[in-house]
């Protein structure tokens, strides 16, 4: 394991904030993604406060493919919501490079148009844009992800994996610079799965600029990563390249096995 | 039924008497009465008052059982009505997800070159002509709507759609046909025969007239009857056909940008037009998710393997209850995770400073002069055979 690509998420290396306003104050230009101490919790109708998120810190460099991991229920998708806004945290600062696009993971709730291309577009109507550069971002955007000859097809007839690539070429089109995924191959079979990585990572590796942090639980999808956060029981545990993380993971798993066997 | 007692439960009772028990607890008509209230070795009047008294009782009564109470669970239906709720099920578990025709994008035919603004023209056209016309010219418009389907829709389309039309349409045509005039005298004219009158005979047609066309026992076919059928099942049959066609060869953004144009000078009195578009097209992606839901829910209640003879109508009726809910649970879940993708591509709210785009081509061309001029001629000729077709 390569010890030194990894470090902790301590608050030592991430000074706390100032403010918890989203302004960039000391992240240098190759960052995407900033985030500071960052804590999130709800409270319950008894009145009881319940911690989410406890002092998570990650710093995500630019034109990178990351993956957020962790066992269900630690949080992932809270904070990808925070960073993409959805959500605003109970503490700490995020800096998130503009403009970002966040993906659900269910494609039926992201796809909100009737067919391929309207969907693709819809992402565009915040621009003041013309007939000809919407269609040549919607062409663009779905040949990524390999549904160019789909760009007339009515949604309801596409497979889940088709859906999900439709619902990125959506985020790709509105040309951001940060994209945030959620889970994405939960709902798909294997196939499907290797299908929509690879659309993000080929998207990816087209522009320089585009940088992605893709949730997940499954560990085989590391290896597509350029780096990984891991998280436990609301707290980053571990950020560092994807081969390090892998093994960090490995042998916390065979630990809890022979824990389990002994 | 066996007998179970499943549940008589009486928690928390410590040394209760059977003075504790209510008078209407009638325990001697249980065929196997458990002795759940156990004579007390001591009652202590106190602490008697202090304990509340919490019941709750679940009984059930074997076949063999002789005693009158059981005669009420005979009377409560099981078997036939749940067998018809877990055939419910399974059909709509079953059923296609998109029961509204939906846009068929391949082989590309004429129609798909066609301007979806004078689809629509046409549309208006095929409900107010078969009205109007003559009934030479609503059966002719049927049989052209007929062999139009036959030739632009895929062989497994334009078989399910005419015949679902036909026999719909085929149906009001006999209903209507027969019924027209075969309605009890007591609801129509009250003249009496000419005959009773000391009236002569009316004289036969020289031309071979005759208002009734045909007799089938009671039921006689007129004239009446025909032009009342004709109208109804021409009708029904080229505004369903027609919109079929329309929605199969028109994608949902051609049909709003058509919608768009056609209402965009009502923007001068006020009228929302950029909000109802975006509204029409949100429905049309919302109502494919509503299908999926009802069909999914169903699914999930079937794959439970619900043993439904066992279950009592009002058991059943539960579970539908359940269905319903789950169905409104989710769709509001469904509009509440749309709206928020919504937001965060990028829409505020306002659907005049959020554009949708209609990427579709609709420039003017040969499809669009040749359907066109049909139009002209199919409305020329509804007029003009008024006039000339007696």
């Amino acid at each position: 394991m390569n010890h030194s690509t990894l470090f902790r998420a301590s608050a030592a290396l991430f000074p706390p904030p100032h403010s918890t306003s989203s302004s960039r104050t000391n992240v240098t230009d190759n960052i995407a993604i900033d985030g500071r101490n960052v804590n999130f919790s709800i409270t319950t109708r008894q009145g009881k406060v319940v911690p989410i998120l406890r002092d998570c810190s990650l710093r995500i460099p630019s034109g990178q493919f990351w993956m957020l991991l962790g066992p269900n229920g630690c949080g992932k998708s809270t904070l990808l919501k925070i960073l993409a806004g959805v959500l605003s945290p109970t503490n700490g600062s995020v800096y998130v490079k503009r403009p970002k696009s966040f993906v659900f993971q269910n494609p039926d709730h992201q796809v909100v148009m009737p067919t391929v291309e309207a969907d693709v577009a819809f992402g565009l109507g915040k621009f003041n844009l013309t007939c000809g550069e919407v269609r040549s971002r919607v062409s663009k955007a779905l040949d990524a992800v390999g549904m160019s000859d789909y760009i007339q097809r009515s949604v309801q007839t596409l497979s889940g994996g088709q859906k999900q690539r439709v619902a990125i070429a959506g985020a790709l089109a509105e040309a951001c610079k940060v994209l945030l995924l959620d889970e994405l191959t939960t709902f798909l079979d294997e196939n499907d799965q290797i299908g929509v990585i690879k659309a993000v990572r080929n998207s990816l590796d087209s522009s320089e600029e585009v940088t992605a942090l893709w949730v997940t639980h499954r560990l085989e999808e590391l290896e597509y990563a350029d780096g990984a956060v891991y998280m436990e029981n609301g707290e980053v545990v571990m950020q560092g390249d994807a081969a390090s993380i892998l093994d960090f993971i490995r042998v916390r798993q065979s630990a809890y096995i022979k824990q389990i066997n002994s | 039924m066996n007998c179970t007692f499943p549940t008589v439960t009486f928690p928390a009772i410590p040394n209760l008497g059977t003075t504790a028990c209510p008078k209407t607890l009638n325990t001697t008509s249980l065929k196997n009465p458990i002795p759940f209230l156990k004579p007390p070795n001591k009652i202590h009047p106190i602490k008697l008052k202090l304990i509340k008294i919490s019941f709750r009782t679940r009984a059930s009564v074997s076949d063999s059982n002789d005693g009158e109470t059981g005669n009420w669970v005979k009377w409560i239906p099981t078997g036939a009505f749940s067998i018809s709720a877990d055939k419910v099920f399974r059909l709509i578990s079953g059923a296609t997800a998109s029961p509204i025709y939906q846009f068929v994008s391949s082989p590309t035919t004429f129609l798909h070159s066609v301007d979806p603004r004078i689809k629509l023209v046409w549309l208006l056209a095929l409900v107010v002509l078969p009205a109007r016309s003559h009934i030479v010219m609503r059966f002719g418009l049927v049989i052209f709507l007929f062999f139009l389907s036959i030739w632009i829709l895929p062989r497994h389309v334009w078989m399910d759609q005419l015949g679902r039309v036909s026999l719909l349409s085929g149906i009001l045509f006999i209903m209507l046909g027969l019924g027209a005039d075969g309605v009890a005298p007591l609801v129509q004219l009250r003249t009496p025969p000419p005959a009773m009158m000391g009236l002569p005979k009316l004289p036969a047609s020289l031309g071979g007239y005759s208002y009734l066309i045909m007799k089938l026992g009671p039921l006689q076919f007129t004239r009446k009857g025909l032009s009342v059928a004709s109208i109804a099942a021409c009708l029904t049959f080229t505004v369903f056909q027609s919109a079929s066609l329309c929605l199969t060869t028109t994608t949902p953004e051609q049909l709003a940008f058509a919608l768009r144009w056609f209402m965009l000078p009502l923007t001068y009195i006020g009228v929302p037009v950029a909000e109802i578009v975006l509204t029409l097209m949100l429905s049309l992606r919302f109502i494919t998710l509503v299908f999926d839901e009802v069909r999914n829910v169903a699914l999930g209640i079937v794959s439970r393997r619900i043993n439904w003879q066992h279950l009592t109508m009002m058991e059943t009726i539960d579970i539908f209850v359940i269905y319903f809910r789950r169905i409104f649970k989710n769709i509001f879940i469904h509009a509440d995770q749309i709206s928020q993708a919504m937001i965060v591509r990028g829409f505020r709210g306002d659907s005049k400073t959020h554009k949708i785009y209609f990427l579709s081509e609709s420039s003017f061309g040969m499809a669009d002069i040749v359907s066109l001029l049909c139009l002209v001629g199919v409305t020329g000729a509804a007029l003009l055979s008024d006039y000339y077709l007696v």
